[in-house]
């Protein structure tokens, strides 16, 4: 075994956990509570809840402030927000507008990204067909540094 | 990160929060971006991106320089 690297318990459960509900999220346009994720996979409800802190802290995904609930996994948003994706028939949100593109990205499929410009609240919309953003009006702004996106990331 | 109909009302909602402009990209450039970030979220082996590889992202869609840097 020399030269190989195995997985332990934890990082096999983080994973699982980490990709159900990130799969929740992109066949559901739901992102489940630990209870939900605990029987889907057969293990306790704290254990869950652990493996969601880790991969808070790992960055893997954001939670609500003061709760255990995932808020957001990136690029999927549990909440409704200023930025609403609609594909597969589904409505999605994202907390920004590079996550709201982010969903067509990781659903590989078409969508419509309606937005609202940050300052006069007129709508903007974008359109990714076949893997190409087919319009794309307005402009990007981010405010803060990349090195200081996790300071708050919710405000970049 | 936002988005704005364009530079005249970033700059407005800049100036109305007294924030300091950031910087800007266009929507094709932030489509790029959600691509080279997202697209494999769903793999199993999907992993945080290191910062080098992170770096190199940005770099290649032409985000470089300071304001870009993900190292503190």
């Amino acid at each position: 075994m020399e030269g190989m690297t195995t997985e332990t318990g934890t990082e096999t459960l983080d994973r699982d956990v980490r990709l159900y509900i990130f799969r929740q999220a992109a066949e559901t346009a739901h992102l489940p509570r630990a209870s939900e994720i605990a029987a889907a996979l057969g293990r306790s409800q704290p254990e869950i809840e652990e493996s969601i802190q880790r991969l808070a802290a790992g960055h893997a995904l954001i939670l609500a402030p003061g709760t255990a609930n995932v808020w957001v996994a990136d690029p999927f948003c549990a909440v409704p927000s200023n930025f609403r994706v609609s594909a597969l028939g589904r409505t999605y949100w994202g907390i920004c507008i590079w996550d709201a593109l982010g969903i067509p990205a990781a659903l590989h499929s078409d969508a419509t990204v309606t937005a609202r410009c940050g300052d006069c609240d007129q709508e903007i919309v974008l359109d990714v067909r076949d893997g190409e953003l087919a319009t794309g009006e307005g402009i990007v702004h981010f405010s803060v540094p990349a090195a200081k996106w996790w300071d708050n990331i919710a405000f970049t | 990160m936002l988005i704005f109909r364009s530079e005249e009302h970033i700059d407005r909602w800049c100036a109305s929060r007294e924030l300091t402009r950031g910087a800007a990209m266009s929507p094709e450039q932030c489509w790029q971006l959600a691509q080279a970030w997202y697209a494999n979220v769903l793999r199993p082996d999907w992993r945080r991106k290191t910062l080098d590889e992170a770096d190199a992202t940005l770099a290649s869609i032409g985000l470089t320089g300071p304001f870009w840097s993900l190292r503190a």
